[in-house]
C-alpha cells in the first residue's frame, strides 16, 4: 500500500512540471494558432539562465525565476515579431518548418556558446523532503508543483478575469471577428506567444533546479507537452491540468508496476495520444 | 622547375602527405562529458607528437567529428571521415550504441580503428572478425569483474548481501544485464531489484520507491552523467537507507563532486589525477600547462595514450600500410597513466588493451574523488552508510 501511495504521489508531483510546460504550449496553439516545435528550446534557455544566475551570480534559481520569465518573454516576443507573425497565414507545414528550424537554431546556438556538457546547480534544499508517515515528498518537487499550481491559477485568472484574457479568448475563437470589433490581434498574439515562452522558461528554471541544464534538455519535456495538449484537446488550457495528471500518474504506475517499466515510460505518452485520438474519432463518429 | 617547386611548396603548405587521423567523439549529447575530455586528451597528445617531429616526418593531422551521442548521426560522420576526408586511421569512439552502428561501414571500408570506448559486449561481437580493431577500454565483463571483486569485499567486510540494480535501457546499460544478475547471484548476493530507466529523463521517483521497498544494501546504477544528480536527489529525498550507492557512468557531470548530494557516492575509474604513477604525474602536469585546469575524467588520458601509441606505431612501421601499423601497434609495451599497456586477446577480439586489473573504485569525499579500493591504492577509508 505504501508503495502504491508513494507511486501516486510521485506521479502527481511530476505532473506539476508537465502542466507548466504544456500550458505554455497550449497557449501558443490555442491563441496564436501555431504549433511551436521550439517550445522545448525556450525551456532550455530558461534552464541555462537559471544555471548561469546560480553559478556566476550566486543567485538561487528560484529567486532568479521572475527575471528569467521576463527575459524569455522578451525573447519570445522578439521571435514572434521577427519570424512567427510572417507565417501565421501561411500553410501549416510552413509554420511547422519555421518553428522546427527555430528549435534547431536555438539548440545549436546553445551548443556553440556553452558546449554539450550537462550543467547542474547546487541548492540547499535539493535533497530536502517532507515526511508524511512513511511517504516522502521531495522539497524541490513540491515547490515546483506549488509554483506550477500558482502560475496556472494566475494564468487562468488572467484569461477569464481580465480584458487582455478576454481578448485572447476572443482572438482564439475568431481572429477576423476580433479584428472587426477593434481588438489589436497582432498585439494579442505577441503577448500570448511571449507568455507561452515565458512559461516554458519558468519550467526550465524548475528543470535546472530538479535535474540539469543542457542544450537538449527541452526535448523530453516538449514531447510530453505535445502529448498533453493532444489529450487535453488543442488549445484547451483547463484540460491541460487533468491531462498532465493522467500522464504523470500513468508513467509512475507503469514504472513501478510493469516489469521493465522504466524502459516503457516513454511509450506511455504515445499510448495516451493513440488512445485519445481513437476515443475522439469514435466519439466524433457517433 | 619553378612549377615543380611551387607545387612542392603548395603541397607542403596544404599538409598533403601528412598522416590524417579521424576522431569520432560524442562532443554533444549524453556522452559529451567523456567526449569533451577525450578531445582534450587528443589535443594534448597532438601537441606533443608534432613537437617531437610528427609522424613519418610530417605534422600529424587530426580531423574531429561529433557523433552527437547518437548512432543516427555517427554513421554519416564516420562514412564522411573515411570516404570524403579520406583519413588514414580512425580513433575515438565512446558510446557502445554509436560503435555498433558504425561497425558495418568500418568493416566494409576495412577501416583501421584505434578505439577508446564502447565497453558493451555487442560491440565486441560486432568487431570480432575485424582485423584492424584495437580496443583500449576494458570490455564490460572486465568492468564487472572489478565491480564484483569490490562487492565481494563489501560482503566480507560490511555484510552487504542485497543489491538493487538500475540500468539505462540502451546497449550500455542493458547488454549483459542478465549475465550480471546471474553472476551476482552466483557470488551469493540477492538481487532484490533490477529495473530499467530512460537515460536523461530525470524521472527517478518510482524507481527509487521500488528500491526503497526492496531494502538493498548496495544500490548499483548503470547510466550516463545526466542521470547522476537527479538520481542522487531522489535517493536523498526518499531517504533510501542504503550502505553504498555505486554508479558506473562513463563520466560524471561537471562539478558533481562539489554538490553535497554526491557525498559518499562511489564509482569506477581507470584513473584519477591523484594517481602516484610517474606517467600519470607527467600527464597531469602537461594537461595543467595546456588547459590551465585538471580533469578527473579518465577519457582524457585514455585518448592521450590512444593517439600517442598509434603515432608511435605508425612511425615504427615507417608507412601508413594498415597491416604494418597493426603489427607494430600489437607490439606496444609502454608505461601509461593507467599502468603498462600491451595488447592481448579478449574473449572475441584480437587486440585488447586495458583489462579488469586497471580499474580503481573511488568515493566522492570532500569535493573530490578519492580511491578507496583496491585497499592497497586506498587514500582514505571508504564510508559505508548503514
Amino acid at each position: 500500500m505504501e508503495l502504491f501511495l508513494q507511486t501516486l504521489l510521485n506521479g502527481l508531483l511530476q505532473s506539476g512540471l508537465y502542466a507548466l510546460v504544456a500550458s505554455g504550449l497550449a497557449l501558443a496553439v490555442g491563441v496564436v494558432g501555431i504549433v511551436n516545435f521550439a517550445h522545448g528550446e525556450f525551456l532550455m534557455i530558461g534552464a541555462f539562465l537559471a544555471w548561469g544566475a546560480s553559478v556566476y551570480l550566486g543567485v538561487d534559481p528560484l529567486l532568479s525565476l521572475p527575471l528569467v520569465a521576463v527575459a524569455v518573454f522578451a525573447v519570445g516576443a522578439l521571435t514572434y515579431r521577427v519570424s512567427i507573425r510572417h507565417v501565421l497565414l501561411a500553410p501549416e507545414l510552413n509554420q511547422m518548418l519555421l518553428t522546427f528550424g527555430l528549435g534547431i537554431l536555438l539548440q545549436n546556438l546553445a551548443l556553440m556558446l556553452l558546449g554539450g556538457n550537462t550543467r547542474t546547480v547546487t541548492t540547499p534544499y535539493q535533497g530536502s523532503s517532507l515526511r508524511l508517515g512513511d511517504l516522502s515528498v521531495g522539497g524541490p518537487k513540491l515547490i515546483a508543483f506549488g509554483l506550477a499550481a500558482v502560475i496556472l491559477a494566475g494564468l487562468y485568472a488572467v484569461l477569464y478575469r481580465t480584458t487582455l484574457g478576454r481578448q485572447m479568448r476572443a482572438v482564439a475563437q475568431n481572429r477576423r471577428g476580433s479584428q472587426l470589433i477593434g481588438i489589436d490581434v497582432d498585439r494579442v498574439y505577441l503577448i500570448a506567444f511571449g507568455v507561452s515562452c515565458g512559461l516554458a522558461a519558468v519550467a526550465g528554471v524548475l528543470v535546472a533546479t530538479l535535474l540539469f541544464a543542457s542544450p537538449t534538455v527541452g526535448l523530453v519535456f516538449a514531447l510530453k507537452a505535445f502529448a498533453i495538449i493532444v489529450m487535453a484537446g488543442l488549445g484547451n488550457l483547463t484540460g491541460v491540468l487533468w491531462a498532465s495528471v493522467v500522464l504523470g500518474v500513468s508513467e509512475a504506475l507503469v514504472q513501478t508496476y510493469v516489469p521493465g517499466g522504466g524502459g516503457w515510460s516513454d511509450a506511455v505518452f504515445f499510448l495516451l495520444i493513440f488512445a485519445t485520438l481513437v476515443f475522439r474519432s469514435f466519439r466524433g463518429a457517433r | 622547375m619553378k612549377k615543380m617547386l611551387l607545387t612542392g611548396v603548395l603541397l607542403a603548405l596544404s599538409g598533403a602527405g601528412a598522416v590524417k587521423v579521424g576522431v569520432l567523439l560524442p562532443l554533444t549529447g549524453a556522452g559529451s562529458v567523456s567526449g569533451q575530455a577525450a578531445r582534450n586528451g587528443y589535443l594534448l597528445a597532438l601537441d606533443e607528437i608534432n613537437r617531437s617531429g610528427g609522424v613519418l616526418g610530417q605534422p600529424l593531422d587530426l580531423d574531429f567529428a561529433d557523433d552527437g551521442s547518437s548512432p543516427a548521426k555517427a554513421v554519416p560522420e564516420f562514412v564522411k571521415l573515411v570516404t570524403v576526408d579520406k583519413v588514414d586511421f580512425m580513433a575515438g569512439g565512446v558510446s557502445s550504441a554509436t560503435s555498433i552502428a558504425i561497425s558495418g561501414p568500418a568493416k566494409q571500408y576495412g577501416t583501421f580503428m584505434a578505439w577508446i570506448g564502447a565497453a558493451a559486449v555487442p560491440v565486441e561481437d560486432a568487431f570480432a572478425d575485424h582485423k584492424y580493431f584495437f580496443h583500449y577500454h576494458p570490455w564490460s565483463y572486465y568492468n564487472f569483474e572489478a565491480i564484483l571483486d569490490y562487492f565481494k569485499y563489501l560482503k566480507r567486510s560490511k555484510g552487504a548481501k542485497n543489491i538493487a540494480i538500475a540500468y539505462e535501457d540502451g546497449p550500455f546499460g542493458s547488454a549483459g544485464i542478465n549475465d550480471t544478475v546471474a553472476l551476482f547471484k552466483k557470488a551469493g548476493f540477492n538481487v532484490v531489484m533490477s529495473e530499467k530507466f530512460k537515460t536523461g529523463s530525470g524521472n527517478f521517483g518510482p524507481l527509487v520507491s521500488k528500491a526503497k521497498a526492496a531494502k538493498p544494501d548496495i544500490f548499483y546504477w548503470v547510466g550516463y552523467d545526466t542521470d547522476a544528480l537527479p538520481l542522487a536527489t531522489e535517493i536523498k529525498q526518499q531517504n533510501l537507507d542504503v550502505g553504498l550507492i555505486y554508479g558506473t557512468p562513463p563520466s560524471w557531470p561537471v562539478g558533481f563532486e562539489k554538490n553535497k548530494l554526491a557525498d559518499n557516492i562511489a564509482g569506477l575509474s581507470l584513473w584519477l589525477p591523484s594517481s602516484p604513477q610517474a606517467e600519470s604525474r607527467k600527464f597531469v602536469a602537461a594537461y595543467r600547462k595546456k588547459f590551465g585546469n585538471m580533469t578527473e575524467e579518465y577519457f582524457a588520458p585514455l585518448a592521450y595514450v590512444n593517439l600517442k601509441t598509434l603515432a608511435a606505431a605508425i612511425n615504427r612501421a615507417g608507412s601508413t600500410d594498415k597491416d604494418k601499423v597493426a603489427a607494430e601497434l600489437a607490439r606496444t609495451n609502454t608505461p601509461t597513466p593507467f599502468g603498462p599497456l600491451t595488447f592481448s586477446k579478449s574473449n572475441k577480439t584480437q587486440y585488447q588493451g586495458f583489462k579488469a586489473g586497471n580499474w580503481l573504485h573511488f568515493q566522492f569525499l570532500g569535493d573530490s574523488r578519492v580511491p578507496v579500493y583496491p585497499v592497497k591504492f586506498a587514500q582514505k577509508p571508504m564510508v559505508w552508510n548503514k
